[in-house]
């Protein structure tokens, strides 16, 4: 499976650096389409904090929509960092490392998407301060802790500070290394952002520690966000299909099944993008593939486990809302759609190994996982307020209107735009860990056989 | 400044251990089967004692209290701690080695002898499915997973699938042993080569015969854990929470397989410190083992809180009269200080005791967490099920809990069940012992051929190939 | 002793469906009185019509055999609510009166009290709401005008309640029963709904809700409501009493 490649040490620059020394043609034209997009995408979002949230499609009882989905959803894809980065280096697992930087990145990215959503979707954005941070900015009245509204606010930026701090210290040892390829303006950038990396045993010594120590650090962190994200539901006793003990550790399970899939579609991206045939490897994707299918396949015993006890009470509001999600139209199609493209076909197709050494392949398949994991949001969030409790005379159908389905592409369309900005100064890839990856692992003879080989630290 | 760092930081490691070669290991290994029989065989009898008692107690509890469900909360408590300790310890050798973790090759074959333990679970639960009310009474069904089952449905199929949990069990065990029954052949005398001659059926070693190993292996393990969560969730569904009219908790199931494979690593933590002490096997069994256990055991006792908080968070906002009972019940009624207790003991303590790198580094300071939580889990499980079964008969069908029922003491036959059901858990797994090894022979062995310890700069680290 | 000081007062609601005719004349009165907005077609359409009272109408059966059951539901004004500890900014919240009170100028329009309403009867304002010309001078000065993004429901008429507790203190008396109405009870032709101070034993609505039809909206979620409702007489089937706590079996 893993094939050892002799990847000397002026190779690896030279390509890894081909980003920030050399910026390749198709970045700005690319940047530039994309920037578009995301001016649209703010213009759509200051009409509606101009005109009201009437222009969205909500209505009663249908108060959340597809912002509040589409918030979970980037959430969701925002676990993939940590699940990557830390969980696999403190499990010393060696395919890890062309991928932790554009793991972690993508999880700042997605968390600030994240963050946006439920501000740009209050009644009076203006006056979010009265929440957001933890301060009486009005009338001596502070936030109300008692609300899963502000226990979000709190995890997610304390996830967001301690991945951007993941990240910076992950990355200082690549900037040195570009501040000593650099001139001009790009050298003085580099050379504060560096904060005098030497390359010494004491610092190596203290960024290995600290990323270790940040990894452990943000592993409760990892579990609590998506929990507490999910409690925004669970906690309500109001709408059926929300007030379920099992929502915490389903939205985990989801979100790293989400996170892990949306790093393949960006593994492959970089290797198409930047050429990184060397680097972004048929046996990275081998061994993705097979940490999704355990991750799907749990997602597959919760959602059961849910569905299963949302029945077991015999409320008849609740099967009626089960009944709706499954068997009405238009929510048959979507739940159908989901289970297809969330579960049955990407796993199926990742069982065999043709396929998870077929990088296109990959791709497409972790696409449709997205598809699917958005959609598990949404038939989570919003039948379940369509038919709220027994009072049928208040039910109500939610059409999103067009400026909705706009600021979801948009979301889509700004998170590829931050992380292609960041590609034009940092790499994506890490060096270090590519070099220190080529010193670790050796080729060893057992018997005849020539078996690839790494050295563990044993304490 | 730097200097003095590095010299502490090799000061503070040592060498990894040394390969044993393969002669030793085989003869040190084989001649534990023998070592300390007399002592095994004492031990053995007044298990046997306590056993015979236990279920001589069942008898006579059947003949008392066989028309009064209430009275059998203790029995549902033990098979479920039963279930949990036995059934999650073989849990441990199966995630790891599908992972290709290479700490865990002394620890396998101890996990996976605890399915032999299920034999004493299969015996205990046959009282509860006399004792098991039906599911539908004068018309009304009360709430359960069976959707559409017949009345007899929880009792026919929990038992089954227990059934199928402990034979993958054994399966998995005996096709893990089976390079080392014939080492047994080849090595010892007497009955145990006529005994390992019949069990090694054959084995010579080809490459085929390793190749059907490890795929049965991978089969099995996951089988087992799939089957695992799912009887997990058949029993914590059908013995407790359909018990309680209006406990609707959909991660019940999770918690109840979480606190199982919380239990399995610490009795296999436990029963690691035994063999390593008592059968002197400090070769084999490093502190890398204690290590890497007590990292797990450490993570799943940070899943304890976080299963039982969503549960708890749910219930505590929602406040309506169903989740009221609910808290009431289980954790601020009768049962606050089983819950105080078992709280303290499977999470509190030992999360301050094995949050300390220099505890979890060590041999001696994971087996108290070990202890504390297997303690723990009892109380736990006294807390649920006691609570479950205590419910009355004519409230079962109702729809929601209106009365908390009061809290029930063990008598003299239910704690001669407790002491008869752990003893007959544990006497299979010493008998065990006297027939093959309890460290896997051919995983130790398969170790030395893939690892070299090797000097890198100032440091030591070890080489580990990885074959695919 | 006065009860016209702030706390000594807990505001409930009795709903006799029994007398209810489902004319709507308290849903017009409440839109009067509280500055609603006007709801359009188009706003039913979408639904986004506000009604602090609604009256909920379900037929049962096939013409010829055609039945109309109908109940008023507002916002019960629960102790136990599920709407008051989910919001961030303290924008609700239970005061010392019985009242769920929402304040406007401190929401922020996260409608997450409404998602926790089981009975829906909270209002979100999507637009900024607009009058006709004609209609300008018909704004009640007592009660603020909410502008979009703002939810709002049900207040028991708080303007009116402080008017008349104002009232009273000022001529050093208690508050009288049946003085302070809502607009919804002052309106309604049959006397269906009635509003009073449910601490006064001598209030109607004190002896009113002890009367064996009494029942609330959805009991198993313990919200200890301040609005209970009298259950309709079917003269084909006999009343059981609803008054002490049964478990209904499944």
């Amino acid at each position: 499976m893993q094939q050892r490649r002799n990847l000397s040490q002026t190779h690896t620059n030279k390509v890894l650096l081909n980003g920030q020394l050399n910026v390749p043609k198709w970045w700005a034209p690319t940047v530039s389409l994309l920037g578009i997009a995301v001016l649209i995408g703010f213009t759509a979002i200051g009409i509606m904090v101009n005109k009201g949230l009437g222009v969205t499609g909500l209505s009663r009882p249908v108060y959340w929509g597809l912002f509040i989905t589409t918030f979970v959803f980037w959430v969701g894809i925002s676990h993939a960092g940590i699940m990557i980065s830390a969980i696999l280096r403190l499990t010393q697992a060696e395919w890890r490392r062309p991928v932790t930087r554009a793991a972690e990145l993508l999880t700042v990215f997605s968390l600030l998407t994240a963050l946006m959503f439920p501000l740009m979707h209050a009644g009076r954005p203006w006056r979010i301060i009265y929440y957001i941070l933890p301060y009486d900015f009005s009338r001596g009245i502070y936030p109300n802790i008692r609300s899963p509204l502000i226990w979000d606010p709190v995890a997610i930026s304390t996830y967001l500070t301690g991945s951007t701090l993941f990240l910076y210290v992950a990355l200082i040892p690549d900037i040195g290394n570009l501040r000593d390829r650099t001139s001009g303006w790009k050298n003085a950038l580099y050379t504060i952002l560096s904060l005098g990396w030497r390359g010494n045993p004491r610092q190596w010594q203290m960024q290995t520690v600290g990323g270790i120590l940040l990894s452990a650090l943000m592993l409760p962190i990892f579990v609590s966000v998506h929990s507490i994200v999910s409690w925004d539901f669970a906690i309500i006793p109001a709408v059926e299909g929300w007030h379920s003990t099992i929502f915490a550790p389903y939205f985990v399970i989801g979100a790293v099944h989400s996170g892990v899939s949306a790093v393949v579609t960006m593994m492959a991206l970089m290797r198409w993008l930047w050429k990184w045939d060397d680097f972004i490897r048929p046996e990275h994707f081998d061994a993705l593939a097979r940490l999704l299918i355990v991750v799907a396949t749990a997602w597959l015993g919760f959602t059961f486990l849910e569905l299963i006890f949302a029945l077991y009470g015999l409320d008849a509001p609740e099967i009626a809302l089960r009944e709706m999600q499954m068997f009405q139209w238009p929510w048959n199609l979507l739940f159908l759609i989901f289970l297809f493209t969330g579960y049955i076909i990407p796993v199926t197709m990742w069982l065999f190994k043709a396929v998870r050494s077929n990088i296109a392949l990959m791709f497409w398949s972790s696409i449709l996982v997205n598809i699917g994991m958005w959609l598990e949001r949404f038939l989570i969030i919003v039948p379940g307020l369509a038919r709220k409790q027994p009072f049928v005379f208040t039910w109500e159908a939610y059409r999103p209107s067009g400026l909705e389905w706009l600021i979801l592409v948009w979301s889509f369309a700004w998170v590829t735009f931050l992380m292609l900005l960041f590609s034009r100064f940092f790499p994506l890839v890490p060096l270090f860990e590519q070099k220190e990856s080529q010193i670790f692992t050796e080729d060893v003879k057992i018997g005849r056989a020539k078996v690839p080989a790494i050295i563990r630290e044993i304490d | 400044m730097s200097k003095n760092v590095s010299k502490n930081h090799i000061k503070e490691h040592h060498t990894p251990p040394e390969n044993v070669p393969f002669n030793k290991i085989t003869s040190e290994l084989v001649s534990t089967t023998v070592t300390g029989t007399k002592k095994i065989k004492q031990i053995s009898i007044i298990l046997s004692i306590l056993s015979l008692l236990g279920i001589l107690a069942v008898i006579v509890k059947l003949f008392n209290d066989h028309d009064d469900s209430t009275k059998w909360g203790y029995v549902a408590a033990l098979v479920s701690f039963l279930l949990s300790v036995g059934g999650g310890a073989p849990m441990v050798a199966i995630a790891p080695v599908l992972a290709k973790a290479n700490w865990i090759r002394p620890i396998t074959r101890i996990s996976a002898i605890f399915s032999l333990a299920g034999v004493s679970t299969l015996i205990m639960t046959i009282p509860l499915l006399i004792m098991l009310p039906s599911l539908i009474v004068d018309g009304v069904r009360r709430r359960s997973i069976w959707f559409e089952g017949p009345v007899f449905s929880p009792h026919i199929w929990d038992y089954v699938a227990l059934l199928g949990l402990i034979l993958t069990g054994l399966a998995l065990f005996y096709s893990a042993a089976l390079p080392d029954f014939a080492v047994m052949r080849d090595h010892s005398s007497g009955w145990r080569k006529n005994l390992a001659k019949t069990l090694s059926r054959g084995w010579v070693g080809s490459d085929s015969q390793w190749r059907t190993l490890r795929m049965r292996i991978g089969m099995f393990g996951t089988f087992y854990f799939l089957i695992l969560i799912f009887v997990n969730f058949l029993f914590s569904t059908d013995f407790a929470m359909s018990m309680v009219p209006g406990w609707r908790d959909a991660i019940f199931p999770m918690y109840h397989s979480i606190t199982s494979l919380q239990a399995g690593v610490a009795i296999v933590v436990a029963s690691l410190w035994i063999i390593r002490k008592y059968f002197k096997l400090e070769r084999y069994i490093h502190t890398d083992q204690f290590w890497s256990l007590s990292r797990l055991l450490f993570g799943l006792t940070l899943l304890w809180i976080y299963f039982f908080y969503s549960a708890f968070i749910v219930f505590w906002y929602g406040r309506s009269a169903n989740d009221k009972a609910w808290i009431d019940l289980l954790i601020t009624g009768p049962m606050m200080w089983v819950f105080i207790t078992s709280a303290l003991f499977i999470w509190f303590a030992p999360w301050w005791w094995l949050i300390w790198n220099k505890v979890r580094r060590s041999v001696n300071g994971p087996i108290i967490a070990a202890i504390l939580i297997l303690i723990g889990l009892f109380l736990d499980r006294v807390r649920l099920f006691v609570t479950a079964w205590s419910v009355p008969t004519e409230s079962i069908h109702d729809k929601y809990l209106t009365v908390i029922p009061e809290i029930i003491l063990p008598g003299i036959l239910d704690i001669l069940i407790i002491i008869g059901g752990i003893s007959l858990a544990i006497l299979p797994v010493l008998i065990i012992s006297r027939i093959i090894p309890v460290v896997s022979i051919w995983e130790i062995q398969q170790f030395n051929l893939l690892s070299k310890p090797v000097k890198y700069i100032k440091t030591h680290g070890v080489l580990v190939a990885k074959p695919d | 002793m006065t009860t016209a000081e702030f706390g000594k007062q807990n505001w409930g609601m009795v709903v006799d469906i029994d007398k209810c005719t489902g004319c709507q004349a308290c849903v017009l009165a409440c839109q009067s009185e509280n500055n609603i907005p006007l709801n359009t077609q188009d706003r039913f359409e979408r639904g986004r019509a506000i009604s602090w009272i609604r009256i909920e109408r379900y037929w049962e059966g096939d013409f010829p055999d055609v039945n109309a059951r109908f109940i008023p539901i507002m916002c019960q004004h629960c102790e136990n609510a599920p709407c008051e500890p989910v919001c961030p900014v303290y924008a609700t919240y239970h005061n010392a009166e019985g009242l769920n009170v929402q304040v406007y100028n401190r929401c922020v329009g996260t409608r997450y009290c409404a998602n926790g309403c089981p009975f829906t009867v909270r209002f979100f304002n999507y637009w900024e709401p607009v009058w006709p010309e004609s209609l300008r001078n018909h704004l009640n000065p007592d009660v603020t005008v909410r502008s979009r993004g703002i939810m709002e429901k049900c207040s028991f008429c708080v303007q009116r309640i402080r008017r008349g507790v104002r009232n009273a203190k000022k001529e050093k008396r208690d508050v009288r029963d049946g003085e302070i109405q809502t607009a919804c009870s002052q309106a309604c032709p049959t006397s269906a709904l009635v509003f009073g101070n449910l601490n006064d034993k001598n209030s109607q609505v004190s002896k009113l809700k002890n009367d064996k039809r009494n029942y609330k909206l959805l009991p198993h979620l313990n919200l200890e409501q301040n609005v209970i409702y009298l259950a309709k007489v079917d003269p084909e089937k006999k009343i059981k009493s609803h008054s002490e706590e049964h478990v209904p079996h499944e």
